[in-house]
């Protein structure tokens, strides 16, 4: 098992160090300079002064010679500074990363509570009317523009109700209320944002643990599970469950770099300062710092997810448990 | 009796004008909001228009322009222009301190001239400081900068903000911590700031002017134009700019008119259509004067703008002491213009309905940039309008990057639709002077005219203004009548205050000018509590 997880660790990074020229030769394809958003066409700043700045972000050196020295800093964990402000990339990123995972991770779990269960009494009778009402609700929810429910939850329950707030995630007070006060006050900004990814996003797994049951409740052990008489909840539950889950174990484990790459749609229109702005603004400023730090860290995760879905197989299912047992 | 008319004559004399004003109070915060969040807050980094925002909050420069555009003192009590033009000599108001107590002076002066120039710090403003030949410190209130020739832009270049020399003598001014925690003298200090969230200031007691009566200053970073929008539904922000269809049509319900009043005067700045004058058909001064002629500009600012702007007859908006209000907008006369494109050669000779010269039909493409909604509807409107005269026009929406790179740079283009916003100074040497046409530079469509040249350098060079006023006029009246550019318009700035705020006023800078004055009465308060 040890060498096998060594084996696969070693085999990320090639495929890394590829993904990086990729993305860093893509990233110089795109037309414009990290010095365009905030000097060109403004007469105050002269060409020269432009091209000052450029040396002095280096950007005036060739190529490869950038990538290279980007590579450099980067497996010393150097990300770099960003242009746009000249604040540590790695500090920027930190400063965002917490509030992106803390909405990923709670509609995650959201996602999951609902989309589990939601599959499994689906799967009971398929073609059943429980199986046609989830569908077509989940289909609902898959099938809207996520910005444009946003928007009209907004409207109703912050205009127009009252109930809840419309954009942020503190009240303008938030500095001076307790402990107790300030964990209301983030969860009552987050139920829109949360609530809303959830219902766009339950369509997916739902499906996945609904049609992964029915392959499942096919078999012969269900079969024998029944005929020796156990109770359907437990037939369900223990022995249908546990192999219907193997797929969903695939999925949470590909997912695990969406926890921290936020939604660019949500976060803005939420006013969320999350991981999703922080790369777009950075795409639109040529950031290249910025960028190249988030798609390595999103490359590097993405294949650890892939990773830990293999071992978590593994370990759910004896049959794929590699190497050679004790 | 007598001395009851003494009475009322002193009052009138004391009291301020109107007697059912009541006098300012402290207190209340007001929450702005902004589509940007800043970057760094520093006078000399401040690139983006947020960080604009908030250090014209908290510092202030030598010099400022008041409500009727006059260059007026700010942190300069007093100032001097030699008579030869080339040295100027400011004299700092005494008792002015950094928010940390210590005094400002000369030595802070010189320091940031020092910094706008070194070649390794990340500020691109370092061109309005080039001339600068000496700043000499002649005592701790006294300053005298000289120039190799005189300047007279210099003087808006001092209103850049001064910044403290005893905290960051010693700092590495790209990347230190001062720009996420600035230590101003402005009539605002720095509170906190949460990236992409909030950043909060607080009145400065000690503002020189007087303190603000306004407590805190909440500037929340809403990204999205619709969330900032429901928003302002709910009291949520006080004050934003609006776009020309949110100010006509969706802030008209009776809780907006009760909870906000909304301001309108122009910007500086103008939307314009440039020419390639490398391009035989358009280095006739006669086809671009017809183009002028046949486009409506008032139709485009109904249409496009719902009215909220006003035709452009030059560079200059009609607030600038610069704009000869002489010069007429050209008018609309489609007649007039065929007339003028026949003249020069442009008539339908085959009957196809557009005009052809030498066998070939007149047809271009104005190129403009993608992300703006605005441009692209004024150029259709452009393109309905000059179809009218037997022109046929077509459109292209360019990205921005490559657009500026591929496009202006290199000059390939007939004509562009494209607008600039200046500053107050008239000064137009970068955009119209013969010189500056190299890549990368802003006289991409190529305009020489000697004339114009000399009146650009020798506006410079003027500090005396009634002369200043006459030259800048003149470069107006040569421009109204080669157009380089066919002047569009000049939009109107459309900022909303929460009605509870009092003293705002629109004037030709705009509102902000006096928002230390700016106050709520005490029982339409909103946020009580002074912040941390």
């Amino acid at each position: 098992m040890g060498a096998y997880v060594t084996r696969r660790l070693l085999s990320l990074i090639p495929i890394v160090l590829w993904i990086s020229v990729i993305s860093f030769g893509i990233m110089h394809l795109a037309p414009g300079k990290p010095t365009d958003a905030a000097m060109s066409f403004n007469p105050k700043v002269s060409l020269e002064a432009r091209q000052r700045m450029e040396k002095l972000y280096g950007l005036d050196q060739p190529l490869p010679a950038q990538y290279l020295s980007w590579l450099r800093r980067t497996v010393r964990l150097d990300f770099g500074r960003s242009f746009l402000d000249d604040r540590p990339v790695a500090e920027k990123i930190l400063e965002r990363l917490p509030i992106t995972v803390t909405i990923n991770v709670v509609s995650l779990l959201l996602i999951l509570g609902l989309a589990v269960p939601l599959g499994v009494v689906a799967a009971v009778r398929p073609g059943g009317p429980f199986d046609r009402l989830t569908t077509v609700l989940v289909f609902i929810g898959y099938s809207m523009p996520s910005f444009w429910v946003a928007l009209l939850s907004m409207s109703l329950f912050g205009v127009t109700l009252h109930w809840l707030p419309i954009s942020g995630i503190h009240s303008l007070d938030y500095e001076s209320f307790g402990m107790g006060r300030r964990w209301l006050d983030v969860a009552w900004h987050l139920v829109l944002p949360v609530g809303i990814t959830a219902f766009v996003s339950l369509a997916g797994l739902s499906r996945y643990m609904r049609s992964s049951m029915v392959e499942v409740l096919r078999q012969d052990y269900i079969r024998t599970a029944r005929a020796k008489g156990l109770p359907e909840r437990r037939v369900l539950f223990h022995h249908g469950l546990r192999n219907g889950l193997l797929p969903i174990i695939t999925i949470l484990g590909l997912s695990l770099p969406d926890l921290i790459g936020g939604s660019v749609i949500a976060e803005t229109i939420f006013s969320i300062p999350g991981m999703g702005r922080l790369f777009y603004e950075a795409v639109m400023a040529r950031d290249y710092p910025v960028i190249m730090s988030l798609v390595t860290v999103g490359a590097v995760l993405t294949m650890l997810g892939n990773l830990l879905a293999d071992l978590a197989y593994a370990y759910a299912d004896p049959r794929i448990r590699v190497g050679s047992p004790r | 009796m007598p001395r009851v008319i003494a009475t009322i004559a002193a009052c009138l004399l004391a009291c301020p004008p109107i007697f059912a004003e009541p006098k300012p109070v402290a207190g209340d915060a007001i929450v702005v909001g902004s589509i940007g969040d800043a970057s760094r807050l520093l006078p000399i980094l401040a690139t983006d228009s947020a960080s604009g925002d908030i250090v014209g909050l908290l510092f202030n420069g030598l010099l400022k322009y008041n409500e009727r555009l006059e260059i007026v003192g700010d942190l300069a009590e007093s100032w001097t222009v030699s008579e030869d033009g080339l040295a100027i000599t400011f004299t700092l108001r005494p008792n002015v301190r950094w928010h940390d107590g210590a005094p400002v002076t000369a030595d802070d002066v010189k320091f940031t001239y020092e910094k706008l120039i070194d070649p390794s710090v990340h500020t691109p403003f370092s061109s309005s400081y080039e001339l600068v030949q000496s700043v000499e410190i002649l005592d701790a209130r006294t300053v005298r900068i000289t120039y190799r020739q005189p300047f007279a832009p210099a003087l808006e270049s001092w209103m850049i903000g001064i910044m403290p020399k005893h905290l960051l003598e010693r700092e590495d001014l790209n990347t230190t911590a001062f720009l996420r925690h600035p230590i101003g003298d402005g009539p605002f200090r720095f509170v906190r700031w949460k990236t992409g969230e909030l950043i909060e200031l607080a009145a400065n007691g000690d503002y020189f002017e007087h303190r603000p009566y306004i407590d805190r200053y909440l500037y929340r970073i809403i990204p999205d134009q619709a969330t900032l929008f429901l928003e302002l539904l709910t009291n949520g922000v006080d004050h934003t700019g609006l776009s020309p269809l949110q100010y006509r049509r969706q802030t008209d319900s009776p809780f907006m008119e009760r909870a906000y009043r909304k301001f309108r005067y122009p910007s500086f700045g103008f939307t314009y259509l440039g020419y390639n004058l490398k391009d035989a058909r358009f280095a006739d001064v006669r086809v671009r004067r017809a183009i002028n002629l046949a486009i409506d500009k008032q139709a485009i600012i109904d249409g496009v703008l719902y009215g909220l702007g006003s035709a452009a007859t030059g560079p200059y908006p009609k607030e600038s002491w610069a704009c000869d209000p002489s010069v007429a907008a050209g008018g609309y006369d489609p007649a007039a213009a065929k007339a003028l494109l026949a003249e020069a050669g442009w008539i339908d000779r085959d009957g196809d309905g557009w005009l052809d010269r030498d066998g070939r039909p007149f047809r271009f493409t104005i190129m403009t940039n993608q992300g703006n909604e605005v441009r692209r509807q004024v150029a259709e409107l452009i393109q309905q309008q000059l179809k009218a005269v037997g022109i046929d026009v077509k459109i292209k929406v360019i990205e921005w990057s490559t657009f500026v790179h591929e496009f202006i740079d290199k000059r390939r283009f007939e004509a562009v639709l494209l607008g600039w916003s200046l500053s107050r100074d008239p000064d137009l040497y970068d955009i119209f002077h013969s010189s500056k046409t190299r890549e990368g530079e802003y006289n991409f469509v190529g305009y020489a005219n000697p004339e114009v040249d000399r009146l650009l350098v020798q506006g410079r060079q003027t500090f005396d203004q009634p002369e200043r006023r006459r030259i800048y006029r003149e470069v107006h009246r040569r421009l109204a009548e080669d157009q380089p550019y066919t002047f569009l318009y000049v939009p109107d700035a459309l900022p909303i205050v929460a009605s509870r705020f009092r003293n705002v006023i629109a004037t030709p800078i705009g509102i902000g000018y006096n928002f230390i004055d700016w106050y709520a009465p005490r029982e339409e308060q909103r946020y009580k509590r002074m912040g941390p």
